[in-house]
């Protein structure tokens, strides 16, 4: 555990533990997210990275152990109430909604409605939105801002990762988890997006990034935490990570293989 | 000793549904495809059946082909029944083959729209075919005997034991067969995964076909032994789906016995509350045996389902890319002003036409919001609307509500009733969402449109006509040409009121929220948008459209009556919106021209006197090509280059 100072700690998980039928996806996960951190997360296929996410997202029920995000306990909350509060994510599937532009794609996920908005759209449907700030925002932060009219589907699979990522930082979140951004890129393009990632923490965006992409995690993260069968096996900084003989036997080692196969099997979509 | 006779003579309707939910079964497994028609698929080979019996005469489902084929002067029986299993087969093999096999990949509203074109057209064609009833209508013994067995205290007809008889020994069959047969075992490769069969050197398409056959020969043998049991009769009959797929669900379309024992203990339960109404007078009068089957399509449905879909599950129902509505609020204003141009000129009939079209474009505008825009597969519409008229009708009889008052509480009460049908939306999606909402709108129909005090009683529900600040709204007038000039140009100016709102509200931020929601559950959520309150207030707007319909028909009508509110109007209408053209408004107008009394009826009559009446058959093929070539529906086919920039 890192000595930290309690008031700047944004997101804490303790003893965190999620089980389908008998396997322990996630078990007994302790992190903790300061804020305007740029925090990693790492490990082999299988891990429970994504379990991690979407159990502190409210995408799967939590078996055990507490979240606090932002000083408050959101363990019962549904997805989009915690989204609205600030904690947004990308999924490693890309899920954009292809009905939408993206312009419509980033300015569903900035806005927040309230239940007069129905009424007044009914009959007033020019009303400016009080979101393109945002959208803007986060199409530049990308450097996307000439794709607001295209559909998800006329893009190149990297655009639609950038997308992904701009309609998370659309919501203007405090904590932005991403996962695997960066698979199915090529190495500009995955540089490219870890130069646009590590502009946030200029804009008050405090970051967990889960990537198979080491050379991304550890160029761009301040710290780091490795989970291996669903466990914390080491947490530090890039350096003291790299060197760790546990990481290096469980995930290093074996991370030129593994990262491979998944990159093909990514691109293969 | 009667609760035993009852619950006894119950196995009767029970073998039906327990032998059309194994038809269910039997194709899904093949397939994956519920086949919402499979029940009027075996009413046609009963009614066949009885024609040939009667009069000798084959008669052919196929529009084109002679309508008749003379076979023999008096067919016995045997033959007759032979004769109609081989129709069965060849049905089963030429739907299969003609419609679900191009289908396979296709999404799930596409097979659900496909199959509600083989009911429309199957249920047109007995009408066409058989003049109304022919010769089923008239026929009361069929081959099983129905002497009395008695057994002690217990009378019951002997065909309630042999029907059950034979379909437990069929049911026996079909298991043994899928377990020890190389078609068996193929199938259930198929279930599994396509290429299992291919191993197993078997294609696909011959595991289709022959499982297709099966099914078919099963539902129309099954109605052809059950003939004097269920009473063949278009509308009902072909509905017995309802309870057939609720038998098929607790086994999730896979299980051969569950689904037997489901649909044996849906047929007695039926036939027990039939006779504790009779006994327990507090019990009230209304059509209770048909939730059951509702009873029991939410216990299995909505305890298994998911608030999100999951991370493996496929995301949404492809739907047509949704048109960007731009420009429909100026179209509706257009129009407005040439249908209050043309109302002033026309005659009566086009004058009615124009009614009816304005009508169905609103019922259509509602299935485009909840299905179109939020893929949300309702097949409810007609219920609600139903609802919404005839409590318009009580709020203005028993607490004197005038005009706009009373029409807008019957409006309410059916966004009520709309919110109570959206609370399965909540779990369950797609196919299943489909067979949640149809449970629920023949529930509706039978609960409270057969309830004597909601319905009027013996006096019925009659409407008061409308007139506002003076000016005579009804439709009709002593001196006045029927229908009023005044009434056509309400129902215009609500239809085109209706085309503004949806079409705004498809253009702002509601509507943005609906389609995230349509293309991607999770992800909508993870975007901080509650698909909970979006679904909700959708089916309310949907709902509030659907009642805003239903308190026009009832002006419209004058007298309400349950039959203008059918589950098969609300198949129709969303079939025929599907094919107009489903996630645009101006598909909904199309639908509105093509429903049935509406313009189209009314050009079809004038060219000719028979030409409306094949509209139905028409529609319903055209439903089905429509949804194997072209899913984005007609305007989808018009607009899609133009609304991607
Ligand atoms: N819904 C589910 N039901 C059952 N098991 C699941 C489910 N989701 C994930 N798992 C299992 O949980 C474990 C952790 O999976 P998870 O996807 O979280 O790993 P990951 O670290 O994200 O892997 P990758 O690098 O491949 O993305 C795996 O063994 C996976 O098979
Ligand atoms: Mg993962």
């Amino acid at each position: 555990m890192p000595s930290h100072d309690d008031s700047m700690t944004l997101l804490e998980t303790t003893g965190l533990s999620v089980t389908f039928g008998g396997l322990h996806a996630v078990e007994q996960v302790d992190i903790s997210i300061q804020v305007g951190g740029f925090v990693g997360l790492i490990g082999p296929n299988g891990a429970g990275k994504t379990t991690f996410i979407d159990a502190i997202t409210g995408f799967v029920p939590v078996s055990e152990g507490t979240i606090v995000f932002d000083g408050q306990r959101i363990d019962d909350l549904a997805p989009d109430v915690r989204a609205r509060r600030g904690l947004t994510r990308t999924f490693q599937q890309l899920e954009l909604f292809e009905d939408l532009t993206v312009l419509d794609n980033l300015l569903a996920a900035a806005e927040n409605p309230k239940w007069t908005d129905m009424i007044l759209d009914a009959f007033h449907p020019g009303r400016a939105s009080t979101s393109t700030a945002d959208v803007d925002w986060a199409l530049g932060v990308v450097d996307m801002a000439d794709t607001c009219d295209r559909y998800p589907s006329e893009l190149s699979h990297g655009q639609r990762k950038l997308i992904a990522v701009a309609r998370a930082l659309a919501a203007r979140p405090k904590l932005l988890l991403l996962d695997e951004p960066a698979a199915g890129l090529d190495t500009t393009e995955s540089q490219a997006l870890g130069e646009q990632l590590r502009r946030l923490v200029e804009h008050d965006t405090t970051v967990l990034l889960v990537d198979h992409d080491m050379g991304l995690v550890l160029s761009v993260c301040d710290y780091i935490y490795v989970l291996d069968s669903g466990g914390v096996i080491a947490e530090g900084t890039p350096a003291e990570v790299r060197n760790d003989p546990n990481v290096i036997s469980a995930y290093l080692g074996s991370h030129a293989d593994e990262a491979g196969a998944d990159d093909a099997s990514e691109s293969g979509r | 000793m009667s609760y035993l006779t009852f619950l006894v003579i119950g196995l009767g309707g029970g073998a039906v549904i327990a032998a059309l939910g194994l038809g269910v079964v039997v194709t899904y497994r093949a397939s994956r495809v519920v086949n919402f028609a499979h029940a009027a698929m075996g009413m046609y080979i009963a009614f066949a059946y009885y024609e040939l019996r009667a009069t000798g005469d084959m008669v052919l489902p196929i529009l084109g082909l002679p309508a008749r084929v003379p076979l023999l002067d008096r067919p016995t029986e045997v033959t007759a029944f032979a004769l109609c299993m081989l129709l069965a087969a060849a049905c089963g093999a030429v739907i299969y083959l003609l419609i679900f096999r191009p289908l396979r990949g296709a999404p799930a509203l596409a097979r659900v729209v496909a199959s509600l074109g083989l009911f429309v057209y199957l249920i047109a064609i007995v009408g066409l075919r058989f003049g109304g009833q022919g010769a089923a209508a008239l026929v009361l013994d069929g081959p099983l005997p129905n002497d009395l067995v008695v057994w002690g205290a217990l009378k019951v007809p002997a065909d309630r034991y042999w029907l059950t008889l034979i379909v437990l020994v069929l049911a026996g069959l079909l298991s043994l067969g899928y377990r020890f047969t190389r078609l068996g075992l193929a199938t259930r490769a198929v279930a599994g995964n396509e290429r299992g069969a291919i191993l197993l050197g078997i294609s696909p398409n011959v595991v289709g076909v022959v499982n297709w056959i099966v099914a078919t020969m099963l539902a129309g043998g099954t109605l052809i032994l059950a003939g004097p049991i269920v009473r063949l009769d278009p509308a009902t009959t072909s509905l017995l789906i309802v309870p057939a797929v609720a038998a098929a669900l607790p086994g999730r379309f896979n299980s051969i016995w569950v689904t037997v024992l489901t649909g044996f203990a849906i047929g007695m339960a039926q036939s027990e509350i039939l006779f504790l109404q009779s006994q327990w007078s507090w019990l009230p009068d209304i059509g209770l045996q048909k939730g059951v089957a509702l009873v029991v399509v939410l216990f299995a449905l909505v305890l298994r389902g998911d608030v999100l879909p999951d991370r493996a599950s496929a995301a949404g129902t492809r739907l047509p890319r949704a048109s960007n509505a731009r420009n429909v609020p100026f179209v509706a204003i257009g129009l407005l002003v040439v249908g209050i141009a043309a109302t002033l000129f026309v005659s009566s009939d086009w004058r009615s036409g124009i009614i009816v079209t304005s009508i169905a474009t609103i019922v259509a505008l509602s299935v485009v919001v909840i299905t179109g825009y939020v893929g949300q597969i309702s097949l409810a519409t007609f219920a609600i609307a139903g609802v919404a008229a005839f409590s318009m009708v009580r709020f203005a009889d028993d607490i004197g509500l005038p005009f706009p008052l009373a029409p807008a509480a019957g409006i309410l009460v059916a966004v009520a009733i709309g919110q109570v049908i959206a609370l399965p939306a909540l779990r369950v999606r797609g196919l299943n969402l489909a067979i949640a909402t149809l449970a629920m709108a023949v529930a509706i129909e039978e609960l409270l449109f057969r309830w004597s005090w909601f319905t009027g009683g013996f006096e019925g529900a009659t409407t008061e006509s409308p007139s506002f600040l003076g000016i005579d709204l009804g439709v009709s007038a002593i001196g006045d040409a029927f229908p009023r000039r005044t009434f056509v140009i309400m129902t215009l100016v609500a239809a085109a009121l209706s085309l503004i709102v949806v079409s705004n509200l498809r253009r702002s931020s509601t509507g943005r929220r609906w389609l995230a929601v349509r293309s991607n559950e999770r992800a909508a959520a993870a975007a901080g948008i509650s698909v909970t309150w979006v679904k909700l207030s959708a089916f309310a707007l949907s709902s509030a459209l659907a009642g805003l319909a239903g308190v026009l028909i009832a002006y419209h009508r004058t007298i309400v009556s349950a039959s203008s509110f059918g589950v098969f109007e609300s198949l129709i209408a969303v079939a025929i919106t599907y094919l107009a053209g489903i996630a645009s408004p101006l598909g909904a107008v199309l639908a509105g021209v093509l429903a049935s009394e509406g313009l189209l009826t009314v050009a079809l009559d004038s060219i000719s006197d028979s030409a409306s009446s094949y509209q139905f058959a028409v529609s319903g093929i055209l439903l089905i090509v429509a949804a194997i070539k072209f899913p984005e529906g007609i305007v989808g086919i018009r607009s899609a280059g133009g609304t991607r920039s």
